[in-house]
């Protein structure tokens, strides 16, 4: 059994306005049965998540999952087929609403005719932010993305990793309520990986919510509070990388003064085997490893060795996948 | 409308950063120049009468005219025929369209950028050209400021063919399509021409409704009769009958009603632009 799949959705939730107008409580996304067909290739089959604010929401799935066509949805660059899609307590795509949203596409690309100071200046008048505060607006994004001091460079001089950096520069302009990184470290050395994740840590300590397409697991295994995992245009999976993850710990075991096979008798729902001179016991549940522990020395084992093997969310996305298929 | 005037103020800026605005100056230089020559040679060959110089001197410049509307025509099609698709096809425009900006604005923006940089390449060849011959020949036209209009008004509804094309199509294919429309709609001006000199009722309806169409021909005759001194059109008429058969030739100015006919035009078919890009998928 996966961990809370997310096919129930209370629709009622897409009511995101209260009866007093706020929106403050709205979750940041809010998709129930999500829809998108283009001609005969369906890319959202009914795509339901929550993603709530201030968290890092990563969105994961295989290439060709509908990931990319569902933050375009959701940003109201394509139309829905049919479901319902909420940001921020408005319909997808809404005109206001996109002011307080900010966005770094796959495919990103800007005036390279432009300086990367004047790309974000326009951004800035498109987002109608008042002319005192453009030029702040604009160092401190730059200072942000490491391109402090290339402000006055063309765009079409650029690397593509720089361009990725004016991207993300672009999306944290006007101190959006939620952010959009698709595939934001596509373009990026390690050290600008690591500048990203600073930066998504940033985000969220002032309480900003991230909704973090990428297909780097490592990428949302550090950083991400939340995950869904999408395959064939709908969630199979989604919960905290905890309820992912925990409970399916793997414990390598070096043991010695007890004879015959032994492990049999090891409490818990998980199995053990022998590999060599280690006894692996898999799928014990989380906090189990004492109780192991204690099994054996009452029966008069020494242990010598304990070292749990968490699984990775690679392992766990990819055997998720196979449980989907 | 501030997002209009943003978009608008991005795309000027895009067209002098990108030397387009260049291009268009070195073009106009050449052709300017040539003209010169011609109308040097026209009045310092010494082979034509006064009277046949007096004759010639209209005539040229609506011929030259008719070069720098080529121009204008081929250049409102090259800059609108990308705006739209090669935008999309980059990714420029959906950091753009993410933004608090309605398609509408963005694609109206777009348009006032470039009409204006169309404006000013038209006023600014009419009036190096007018100048020009001027000072070489003596010979000004009429009402030099309605031939700028006429031949701007000309290149807009191009530019705004173009540019609607440009949503639904790629840039090469909607640039091609503009110049062909542009080189139709002038045949079947010459095509009605000759219907209405030869009294064809059915050659004559094909210009007729190709300016109905697409107006850049029926703009075309407005900016000659601006072109033309009205003696020239009294003795032109008087001479060799109704010249209403020649393409060069325009005995009236466009009508009010063909005029309100373009406003409607321009609003219907930058209608049908919003309407293709508010649906279009990026």
């Amino acid at each position: 059994m996966l961990p809370n799949r997310s096919a129930e959705v209370d629709s009622t939730a897409l009511r995101a306005v209260d009866s007093s107008g706020s929106e403050s409580r709205s979750p940041a996304i809010h998709t129930v049965g999500l829809r998108k067909q283009f001609r005969a290739t369906v890319a959202l089959r009914g795509l339901s998540m929550t993603v709530e604010r201030g968290e890092v929401f990563g969105f994961l799935g295989p290439n060709g999952a509908g990931k990319t066509t569902a933050v375009k949805l959701l940003l109201g660059l394509v139309r829905r087929t049919g479901g319902e899609a909420m940001v921020l307590g408005a319909p997808a795509g809404d005109l206001e609403t996109r002011r307080r949203i900010g966005y770094l596409p796959e495919l990103f690309r800007y005036q390279g005719w432009l300086t990367a100071e004047e790309v974000l200046l326009y951004h800035c008048r498109f987002l109608e932010l008042e002319r005192a505060r453009r030029s702040g607006a604009v160092r401190e994004a730059l200072s942000i993305v490491g391109l402090a001091g290339r402000g006055p460079d063309k765009v079409a001089t650029f690397s593509k990793g720089m361009q990725q950096r004016l991207g993300l520069g672009v999306a944290l302009l006007g101190n959006p309520e939620l952010v959009v990184f698709d595939e934001p470290t596509s373009a990026l050395d390690p050290v600008g990986r690591h500048d990203v994740r600073e930066i998504i840590r940033g985000l969220r300590a002032r309480g900003t919510t991230v909704f973090l397409n990428t297909h780097l697991l490592d990428e949302a295994e550090q950083v991400c509070d939340r995950v869904a995992v999408v395959d064939q245009g709908q969630v199979v999976a989604t919960g905290s990388l905890a309820e992912l993850l925990g409970g399916r710990a793997t414990v390598r075991l070096r043991v010695e003064g007890l004879e015959g096979m032994w492990w049999r008798d090891l409490p818990g729902p998980g199995s053990a085997n022998p590999e060599g001179a280690w006894v692996v016991v898999r799928d014990v549940p989380s906090g189990g490893v004492p109780d192991l522990v204690r099994h054996i020395v009452e029966r008069g084992g020494c242990v010598q060795a304990v070292v749990p093997e968490h699984e990775s969310l690679e392992e766990r996305f990819l055997e998720i996948l196979k449980e989907h298929e | 409308m501030n997002g209009t005037l943003t978009i608008a103020a991005l795309t000027v800026r895009e067209a002098l950063r990108r030397r387009l605005v260049g291009a268009f100056a070195l073009i106009t230089v050449c052709l300017v120049a040539l003209s010169a020559w011609g109308f040097d040679r026209l009045s310092h060959s010494g082979s034509l009468t006064s009277g046949e110089q007096r004759l010639s001197e209209p005539q040229a410049l609506i011929m030259f005219m008719f070069m720098f509307s080529f121009v204008v025509a081929l250049s409102a099609s090259a800059m609108g025929s990308p705006v739209i698709g090669a935008d999309a096809e980059s990714g420029v425009l959906q950091t753009i369209v993410a933004r608090p900006l309605r398609r509408s604005e963005i694609l109206f923006g777009k348009w006032l950028g470039l009409a204006t940089v169309l404006a000013g390449y038209a006023a600014v060849v009419s009036g190096l050209e007018f100048g020009v011959v001027r000072i070489v020949s003596g010979y000004a036209p009429p009402d030099p400021v309605l031939v700028g209009v006429y031949l701007f008004v000309e290149g807009a509804a191009l530019l705004s063919l173009a540019l609607v094309l440009s949503v639904r199509l790629s840039p090469i294919a909607a640039g091609v399509i503009g110049i062909a429309v542009f080189g139709c709609a002038w045949l079947a001006g010459v095509v009605g021409s000759l219907g209405t000199t030869f009294h064809i009722a059915g050659l004559r309806d094909i210009g007729s409704i190709a300016r109905y169409v697409v107006p850049t021909d029926g703009l075309w005759h407005g900016a000659i009769y601006y072109l033309e001194p009205r003696w020239f059109i009294t003795s032109s008429v008087a001479s060799i009958g109704n010249r209403a058969g020649d393409p060069f030739f325009a005995s009236s100015a466009p009508s009010a009603g063909y005029l309100v006919f373009v406003v409607c035009w321009f609003a219907v078919v930058l209608a049908i632009g919003t309407f293709g890009f508010e649906r279009k998928e990026l």
